[in-house]
């Protein structure tokens, strides 16, 4: 652990326990290893209505990271395509669903609705900030890639990575701070603020 | 009449598509270091090394740069005296995505219907707007952008009479808003005048011009100056984690308008600026 600017610098692997990272502030540096799900809109939606229906997920929810993301098709022989992450808030409304099924962080860009930030303190989870339009270089921190289920929804099907040192910021941590909030305070001009 | 063979132009457009969704332009290159220099912030520098580091990688592998590789939207400018053998220009553009988008491994992004449909497949229809002109030339500005950005377009009627600077409150106010989730920093497209939606068309119009291009108009040049100042000021910065880059570019356009409205148009494109003009 590397300490910059009183911000951490730490290297996480899944699966994530309560503990390591209730101990992680949004603006924190993080290096993630080990298996994330890549699941967005019509993924959340197809998971909820077979956990419904009582079917089996080929993978348990605890201490699980989703990654809100829909790939380029790989090229041959290669693993992945570009991977960026796509904006968030469109899957708040899915949130609670999975975080009591043990799901510990979350992975997009973008701020989200302040409800989110209850929740994480309540479950114990992160938000996680991945460089939005850098998908390219993201996708070289992948280094394994299996489609789990719903391979007919194409950019949306639900994978399974895994992934080594991929470089994450701490967007909203377990006790309520807000990378985005935080930022715009220090850095804005509040005189225009005050104008309009 | 002139005539222009309609391979010619599904080659050049489906070669744009290609080079766009994976080389950046110089000059957007160069705005990014200025932006790296700049910040004091050392998240938004991470954010803003990390959009560096992609330029790099995407060129090499030649992977798209977002995985979000867009529905096109193309602005044809068609001179009366311009004649296309051998098909129609949708049908060119049309062609030329479902070739680029398949032979690079682009994303396919496009449903068929909002409710009913399915996935076209080969990321067609494009969005196109036809203007008529006089002459013999053809030009087409390509402008490809992915949701994320798109999401955040607006519309304000305001009143008539309106000054600039209610004009650029509301600007700053969708921007603060929502401008983090855009993918900044964005290139800001403002349209003012025409009718509601001319509004919109307008701004996307503004955004499909070459990066760095001036307005011939010293009055609107000023103004564009003026908010991209006022917006960076913001402290949304690079990916929203706060900082003195929230945009790199403000383009206004403007068309007169009617006595009784004020409508004005709204639409961002996230960093990666995606546009190429061809013109035969």
């Amino acid at each position: 652990m590397k300490q910059m600017e009183g911000k951490k610098e730490v290297i996480l692997k899944t699966p994530l326990s309560v503990e390591e990272i209730k101990f992680l502030r949004a603006g924190d540096k993080v290096h993630l290893n080990g298996v994330i799900y890549v699941a967005r809109d019509l993924t959340h939606q197809r998971l909820i209505e077979d956990l419904e229906k009582g079917k089996e997920l080929p993978f348990s929810f605890s201490g699980s990271v989703i990654y809100y993301a829909g790939p380029t098709p790989a090229r041959r022989g290669e693993i992945i395509g570009s991977i960026g992450p796509t904006t968030s808030s469109r899957m708040d409304k899915y949130l609670e669903y999975f975080l009591q099924k043990g799901l510990r962080a979350t992975i997009g860009k973008g701020e989200r609705r302040e409800e989110v930030k209850e929740l994480l303190e309540k479950y114990g989870a992160l938000y996680l900030l991945a460089c939005g339009g850098a998908a390219a270089y993201l996708s070289t921190f992948v280094v394994e890639k299996e489609v789990l289920d719903y391979e007919d929804l194409g950019a949306q099907a639900l994978l399974r990575l895994k992934v080594e040192q991929f470089p994450l910021l701490v967007a909203y941590d377990a006790q309520g701070g807000d990378i985005f909030k935080e930022g715009k305070i220090k850095y804005r001009n509040l005189a225009l603020y005050n104008e309009y | 009449m002139k005539e222009l063979e309609f391979q010619e132009i599904v080659q050049q457009v489906e070669k744009a598509l290609e080079e766009l969704n994976i080389i950046s332009p110089q000059l957007l290159r160069e705005k990014m270091l200025e932006a790296l220099a700049a910040e004091e912030n050392d998240l938004a520098r991470e954010m803003l090394s990390q959009v560096m580091e992609n330029y790099v990688v995407a060129e090499e592998r030649h992977l798209p740069l977002c995985q979000d590789t867009g529905m096109v939207m193309a602005k044809v400018e068609k001179g009366e005296e311009i004649r296309i053998k051998g098909g129609s220009l949708r049908q060119a553009l049309d062609e030329a995505i479902r070739r680029a988008y398949k032979n690079n491994y682009f994303r396919k992004s496009i449903m068929s219907d909002p409710f009913f449909g399915k996935n076209t497949g080969d990321n067609t229809p494009g969005v196109y707007f036809f203007e008529l002109e006089e002459g013999d030339e053809l030009r087409i500005d390509l402008l490809v952008k992915g949701g994320g950005c798109d999401n955040i377009s607006s519309l304000g009627i305001l009143e008539p009479g309106s000054k600039p600077e209610e004009v650029e409150r509301f600007v700053l106010r969708e921007l603060d808003t929502k401008g983090g989730q855009a993918c900044p920093p964005l290139i800001v497209g403002v349209g003012i005048g025409g009718n509601a939606p001319y509004a919109l068309y307008l701004a996307s119009r503004a955004l499909s011009r070459p990066l760095g291009e001036a307005n011939p108009d010293p009055r609107y040049r000023e103004l564009e100056e003026k908010w991209r100042e006022d917006i960076n000021r913001l402290g949304i910065g690079p990916q929203g984690v706060g900082g003195k880059t929230t945009c790199l570019e403000v383009r206004i356009e403007t068309y007169p308008c009617h006595i009784a409205s004020f409508p004005v148009g709204l639409v961002c494109s996230c960093h990666v600026f995606r546009q190429k003009t061809l013109k035969w």
